[in-house]
């Protein structure tokens, strides 16, 4: 078990590494940074001056070996427009976008998990096909439409506004574009949700259960629901893992000051050392989430911890 | 001294201040707009997302009248109360006086030496680099006494005064700006504006309060907020649901929908910024047989399109097609009877084309995307009027300037924006002229000619007008004769408020709420 974990891990760690490099590589070469920072028809000496305060005139190693030295210090760079650390600027920027993802996630769990009950319940019955052509919609919806459909309709028709201007950041706000975020993650918990216990409750344990005379609603919570719910950790964990990277463009169309916004803001304004601690910590977020599943797993199901 | 004159006024505006809070009938603003600039020191910050703030938390020594001339033809004097050219390198400016910073120090001739400083904007590392441009030519800013400034130049320069409108002549607090350093002052900026900052956060929103100690009150709202909403619909949505006040960048197709929707006004402005093209007339190693090096081929480009019935399509009456360097905000040297040598005329394209020893090549049109509205757009139709006489152009759209930069291309996107100078000097001399980035940069696209360098130096020269007009006029046909690019249209960009909110910026992206300006 010793030798699964440290397995898990190391590869964690390499996918960090792959991850780093490839920002590092790709953001070098989608546009001169120093071009961007000066006026358009800006001359080469101005552009030149950028490049150097920026430190991006020294031979590319060299700014790689400084980066990666950086991010093993803990210093992940100053953003070359504010001079505050990438790291408070993320940080300012997190609680509001962990709150939408956060409600966005108890949305889609609280009302995807028990529809997808609900339909394999009443499976081939009318509430079972509204249920999942209702997932399928919300699922295949794209969240920007969906957000727009919804402030327009708000604005035009109610005379609301459900954009997260200045007052943005309080929970009856966080609504809207929380229940933009979660649709599709709503749609596609019930489909497994569904699914999975489908599996479960035609399995011989549980008919064996049944004739045993256990109580239905026991049989489902006792039996049924723990095998069920393995599938479901694994989709919930790379739901959590996806909260700061899957919220850019909500934030974008509901104006939410989180981090996907300043990460939209970064790439357009070039602003590297943001940029690059903000895909960072979105895949720090990925991995360890997947850890944490593969972990669970361990708790969750006995097999596992037996092999 | 000082310091006891600033605790006195210190006082006195705090007075004022508690004064108009207890009687504050004033409402105030919300712009929502689609970004801001990540600094509002206004001289590193020189941008349009920045440009809609600056004016309203500082002031210009000059400001350019706006509020009677949607072109604002005429200068008006502002934190320099009068100006005088003593010699004819050096100008003497005497500045207003009473004038305070919104933490009530009283401005002087040493900020304004500051603000104009080698040390800041025109030394050989200066703090704020965007602002070289501008404060190019000067060799000496001096305070020659409490309220007197002399600025020199290396060249005499009879319209120096215009600059003084430009970010060169925003006035920064040098107390402050010293003690906080440069990053911080971007983010907590200071100035004698009508608004005094009262938080800032780059990606959301920028909140300002009525500064009541402004030496050109009352200030008409109680404060203003310029909140981050990067889509539009969202912005309209709040504009309509009554959240904001203001928004910016209505998109051209959008412009009749939002107007006709009720409570709502929309103002399309056409600013002094004209979005053109410049021909790659270079041949060089990556583009070794350019066929636009032939004149004639360019010339036949530039026939062959009907840009006057583009516009008219793409922005009914909003803008217009400007013959090369000719335009409205030029006062005398503006001649709405003179027109462009080449237009519209695809025979007179056919016999250029013959001419010329184009084979029918592929020519790429590097353009960046989204950056001026509807440009796109318009190189769809002039890419099939380009077909229709035999010439074939690819529209290579791209994401930002840098991509746009990279060579190989034929033609490039660009723009010219006309300020500066109260004459053409700046599109004319300094965007193509021998120190511009059209010739010097790595993405140069051409090399003036001897008698293009030989009229420019006269323009540049010449103190009266007479003498500049007519340098002037024989510049424009010497570029008319390279045709080095093609001018589209007048830039547009697009406001919409609520209709009972009575502001109008003129012809301008500066958007300013001060009494001037709102009423």
């Amino acid at each position: 078990m010793t030798a699964f974990i440290a397995f898990k891990i190391f590869r964690a760690v390499v996918t960090l590494l792959v991850t780093v490099t490839l920002v590092f590589v790709f953001i070098r070469f989608s546009g001169d940074p120093a071009a961007a920072l000066a006026p358009p028809d800006a001359p080469q000496e101005i552009i030149d001056q950028y490049a150097k305060a920026m430190g991006l005139d020294k031979p590319l190693w060299q700014q790689y070996a400084g980066y990666l030295g950086g991010i093993f210090r803990g210093d992940f760079g100053y953003s070359i427009h504010t001079g505050k650390s990438a790291l408070t600027l993320f940080a300012e920027r997190l609680p509001a976008t962990l709150r939408l993802g956060g409600t966005a996630l108890l949305i889609a769990i609280l009302l995807g998990i028990p529809l997808g009950s609900v339909a394999a319940l009443n499976r081939r019955t009318l509430l079972d096909r509204c249920v999942m052509a209702f997932s399928v919609f919300a699922f295949a919806m794209p969240n920007f439409l969906f957000g727009l459909i919804m402030i327009l309709t708000g604005a035009l028709v109610f005379n609301t506004y459900l954009g997260g201007s200045s007052g943005a950041g309080s929970w009856a706000g966080v609504l809207p574009p929380a229940l933009t975020l979660g649709l599709a993650a709503m749609g596609s918990f019930a489909r497994f949700a569904r699914s999975s216990l489908l599996e479960t409750i035609n399995k011989p344990f549980m008919r064996a259960a049944e004739a045993r005379g256990v109580p239905f609603l026991r049989r489902l919570v006792r039996h049924a629901a723990p095998n069920a719910a393995i599938p479901l950790v694994t989709l919930i964990g790379l739901s959590l893992g996806g909260l700061i990277a899957g919220s850019v463009v909500t934030e974008q169309v509901f104006a939410w000051p989180g981090v996907g916004q300043l990460l939209v803001r970064s790439v357009a304004t070039r602003d590297i050392a943001t940029v690059q601690f903000i895909v960072l910590a979105v895949a720090f977020t990925m991995v360890l989430a997947n850890l944490m599943v593969d972990l669970l797993y361990l708790v969750i199901d006995p097999r596992i911890r037996a092999k | 001294m000082a310091t006891l004159r600033t605790l006195a006024l210190g006082g006195l505006s705090a007075l004022a201040i508690a004064a108009s809070a207890t009687a504050d009938d004033r409402t105030a603003i919300t712009i929502a707009v689609d970004n801001l600039w990540p600094t509002m020191d206004p001289v590193i910050g020189i941008s349009t997302t920045g440009a809609r703030v600056h004016s309203n938390l500082f002031d210009t020594l000059v400001r350019r009248n706006r509020w009677e001339d949607p072109d604002g033809k005429s200068l008006v004097p502002w934190l320099a109360e009068s100006w005088e050219r003593t010699t004819p390198n050096v100008w003497t400016i005497q500045l207003r006086e009473g004038v305070t910073f919104h933490d009530g120090h009283v401005m002087d001739a040493e900020d304004v030496a500051f603000s104009m400083s080698a040390e800041r904007l025109w030394g050989p590392e200066p703090l704020a680099r965007r602002g070289t441009r501008y404060a190019r030519g000067i060799i000496r800013v001096e305070a020659t006494g409490p309220l007197t400034v002399e600025v020199e130049t290396e060249l005499p320069d009879p319209n120096f005064i215009f600059r003084l409108v430009t970010p060169l002549g925003f006035v920064l607090p040098k107390h402050y700006y010293e003690a906080v350093g440069t990053d911080e002052f971007g983010q907590k900026p200071m100035g004698t504006g009508p608004y005094k900052l009262v938080s800032f956060d780059p990606s959301t929103s920028l909140v300002a309060e009525a500064y009541d100690g402004y030496w050109n009150g009352p200030v008409p709202a109680s404060g203003l907020t310029f909140q981050i909403v990067p889509e539009f619909s969202t912005r309209f949505a709040g504009l309509a649901a009554g959240e904001f006040d203001v928004i910016v960048s209505v998109p051209a197709d959008q412009v009749d929908t939002v107007r006709n929707t009720d409570g709502i006004r929309v103002m399309e402005k056409s600013i002094e910024n004209y979005p053109m093209f410049a021909f790659n007339t270079l041949s060089t190693e990556l583009l070794p047989d350019n066929p636009l090096t032939d004149a004639n081929l360019r010339k036949a480009m530039v026939t062959a399109i009907d840009r006057k019935g583009i516009v008219e399509a793409l922005w009914g009456d909003a803008t217009f097609v400007p013959s090369p360097f000719n335009f409205p905000e030029y006062g005398d040297y503006f001649d709405p009877e003179r027109k462009a040598r080449f237009t519209y005329d695809p025979d007179r394209s056919r016999e250029f084309l013959a001419k010329s020893e184009y084979d029918g090549q592929e020519l790429i049109w590097h353009i960046t995307r989204g950056f001026y509205p509807n440009y796109e757009t318009a190189a769809e139709f002039m890419v099939e009027q380009w077909r229709d006489v035999g010439i074939n152009v690819r529209a290579k759209i791209v994401d930002n300037f840098s991509l746009a930069y990279k060579r190989p291309f034929h033609m490039l996107n660009m723009s010219m924006s006309s300020e500066f100078s109260g004459d053409p000097y700046r599109p004319l001399w300094m965007d193509w002229g021998p120190l511009s980035s059209r010739t010097r940069a790595s993405h140069k696209t051409w090399v003036p000619t001897d008698k293009f360098l030989e009229l420019g130096e006269k323009f540049e020269a010449a103190q009266e007008f007479k003498a500049r007009h007519a340098a002037y006029l024989e510049l424009v046909e010497e570029w008319e004769n390279v045709t080095p690019g093609m001018y589209l249209w007048r830039n547009v960009v697009s406001y919409a408020t609520r209709d009972d909110l009575a502001w109008d910026p003129g012809n301008s992206a500066v958007t300013i709420f001060d009494k001037m300006y709102l009423e």
